[in-house]
């Protein structure tokens, strides 16, 4: 396992979890702060976590409530 | 254009404070990395899934840089125009529909300040998003692969901004003739349905705006027949500045829709 | 007094309904007027086409000093704010694009707000605000550029008891320096605050005048005899030549065409030995009035 770890090419690998990451935490912040959800915020919470990038997309796109 | 600078920095607030200015160059920057990530590693990523048969050898095509890079638009223009179009398309109809726009409307505002204050921001959003995707592709590819000639990438790279402008200027112009909903079904529409039928039926003419990011590829490779490629960008440039003009007057006309 | 603003023949249209039919007035400058009337009956498409917003059918609007979009403030009566700007940077953004040079577009809202009582919340985001600090946001937009004309639709309507009282006072603040038109249909409201009154039913101007002049039209005074005990009311109730209604210890006695006078009333019960405790001319509220306009074909 280990040995399979050291493999991975960790330099190359590392932007794409780093962008990754900020696009999630940022709709993790955003999800905090806003007022209301469409639908509730906690499946939200769970859309963006475990969905890659394809949870932040859609919370922002239609989880977000402007009014 | 009385309180255009108003509504510029209003605008910016809006796309600033709803994060637009870093989850849209987020995903762009995604979909730049994502191909000459995948391609380069698909041998890799096929034995870890396995099961290959012994001896197995699959025959990858020897990939020029151009090719990622062309693999890459081809992500912008599938969900990056997805994100931006949705992102966009309610600029003005849902103003109208949640009466938002009421307060504003009701001022001696001219509507052509208003547009292009909309027009400018989205634009702004738009050319950091492929700035972000561009880099991220070239980075990967230039890692991976192999090396580009500046002069054609910034070429390729303004002609996709041009496509992009015909984009956003579509889908403002829609959101300010109709509702959100049959805004969004046109704008889709216009943009993706007209690449298909591009695709299947264009082969009967070279000019024409859903070319453009193909065209903007041709440059790198240097194929192109540059006259075919001039009238396509100035075309996409006229219908862009007519469907901004179109946009302005119909959200005047419908200035009336806006809930009180 | 001078004329601000003429309405002539103000018609509105949707396909084959006529929402508002040939409406005529005037506004004098630095009056009230209350635009009145029961659900539906126009009052928000008036409003509309005041503003500019709605197109009439026919008809015009016609501002004697100066250019109407330009010095208007309107509140309307869902106001809908952009929750991601704060209090301060709406209702500078306001200022400004009603020609309020920038430098002073901030100085005037930060006055404005603490005006409508937002002198704490400048900086906090629209989101977070409660309806009743909407509608003072509200107000604050439309005051701002210190407008001509202040177009007002049902502006206490929804708040609480307190926070009506509160913006009532407000408006009431706000009379001195500008022209007011407002909607209404409580018409408590409307009592306290008007010079003009304006009723509207099924979109059309069916009463118009001062709160007396409506009044004097559409009030059957009555007097109230209060007497000390029931006893004695129903007895002159009974007795009288007058014609009265007992109700309890109260007696009420119609007044047609002024007779009787309260000369009459008060002689007649003087030379009668009864125990009186209140002698008074009851005249309609306005909500009587309303229902008697709202009834009325």
């Amino acid at each position: 396992m280990m040995e399979e770890l050291a493999e991975v090419p960790w330099a190359v690998i590392a932007p794409l979890i780093v962008v990754q990451f900020i696009l999630m935490i940022i709709a993790l912040v955003d999800l905090r702060k806003i007022h209301a959800t469409n639908g509730p915020k906690i499946l939200w919470v769970f859309l963006i976590i475990f969905t890659s990038y394809i949870g932040s997309i859609a919370y922002f796109i239609v989880g977000r409530k402007q009014s | 254009m009385r309180g255009f600078t108003v509504l510029l920095q209003k605008e910016f607030r809006e796309a600033w404070r709803s994060w637009k200015f870093l989850w849209i160059p987020l995903v762009f920057a995604l979909l730049g990395m994502s191909d000459p990530l995948t391609n380069y590693y698909m041998m890799d990523i096929l034995n870890a899934i396995g099961n290959l048969p012994e001896g197995f050898e699959m025959l990858m095509p020897e990939l020029m840089p151009v090719d990622l890079l062309q693999a890459s638009i081809g992500q912008f223009q599938t969900i990056g125009l997805l994100v931006i179009i949705a992102s966009f398309v309610g600029a003005i109809s849902k103003e109208r529909a949640s009466g938002m726009a009421t307060l504003l409307y009701v001022r001696p505002i001219s509507f052509g300040a208003y547009f292009m204050s909309k027009f400018i921001v989205m634009s702004t959003v738009s050319l950091i998003s492929i700035l972000a995707g561009f880099a991220a592709s070239v980075y990967y590819t230039v890692v991976l692969y192999g090396t580009f000639e500046i002069g054609t990438l910034m070429a390729s790279f303004f002609t996709y901004f041009s496509w992009l402008l015909f984009v956003i200027a579509v889908t403002l112009m829609m959101s300010a003739a109709f509702t959100t909903v049959v805004a969004t079904a046109c704008a889709f529409a216009v943009i993706f349905i007209g690449q298909i039928v591009d695709a299947i039926v264009g082969a009967f003419w070279t000019i024409s705006p859903w070319k453009l990011p193909v065209y903007g590829v041709q440059l790198m490779r240097g194929t192109m027949e540059m006259s075919d490629y001039w009238w396509s960008l100035s075309i996409t440039l006229a219908i862009t500045i007519i469907c901004m003009s179109i946009g302005a007057l119909t959200m005047k006309k419908n200035a009336s829709m806006t809930k009180i | 007094m001078t004329i601000l603003l003429q309405v002539t023949g103000l018609t509105k249209q949707f396909a084959e309904r006529v929402v508002v039919d040939g409406v005529e007035f005037t506004l004098e400058k630095n009056t009230s007027t209350a635009l009145i009337g029961p659900n539906g009956a126009g009052k928000t498409t008036t409003l509309s086409m005041l503003t500019g917003l709605l197109k009439p059918t026919s008809g015009s609007v016609k501002m004697l000093d100066g250019n109407l979009r330009a010095n208007i403030g309107f509140l309307p009566q869902y106001p809908q704010f952009h929750p991601w700007l704060s209090a301060l940077e709406f209702t500078e953004m306001a200022a400004k694009l009603n020609g309020v040079p920038a430098k002073k577009a901030i100085v005037e809202a930060q006055k404005t707000l603490e005006f409508v009582g937002l002198g704490n919340d400048l900086n906090k985001k629209i989101a977070t605000f409660s309806g009743g600090m909407k509608q003072r946001l509200g107000i604050s937009q439309a005051i701002v550029h210190k407008p001509k004309l202040l177009l007002l639709d049902e502006p206490v309507s929804a708040l609480d008891p307190v926070g009506r009282r509160e913006v009532l006072d407000l408006l009431k603040g706000l009379q001195l320096e500008t022209t007011i038109l407002y909607s209404t249909h409580i018409l408590n409201d409307a009592e306290e605050m008007t010079d003009q009154l304006l009723f509207l039913r099924d979109g059309k101007l069916v009463e118009q005048g001062t709160l007396r002049e409506v009044r004097q039209r559409f009030d059957e005074p009555n007097y109230v005899v209060e007497f000390s005990t029931e006893k004695e009311a129903k007895l002159f109730a009974s007795q009288s030549e007058l014609v009265g209604e007992a109700k309890g210890r109260n007696v009420y006695i119609e007044i047609i065409n002024e007779k009787p006078s309260m000369q009459e009333l008060l002689q007649y019960l003087s030379s009668n030995p009864y125990k009186i405790r209140k002698v008074e001319r009851q005249t309609a509220s306005l909500e009587e009035i309303f229902m008697k306009v709202a009834r009325k074909i």
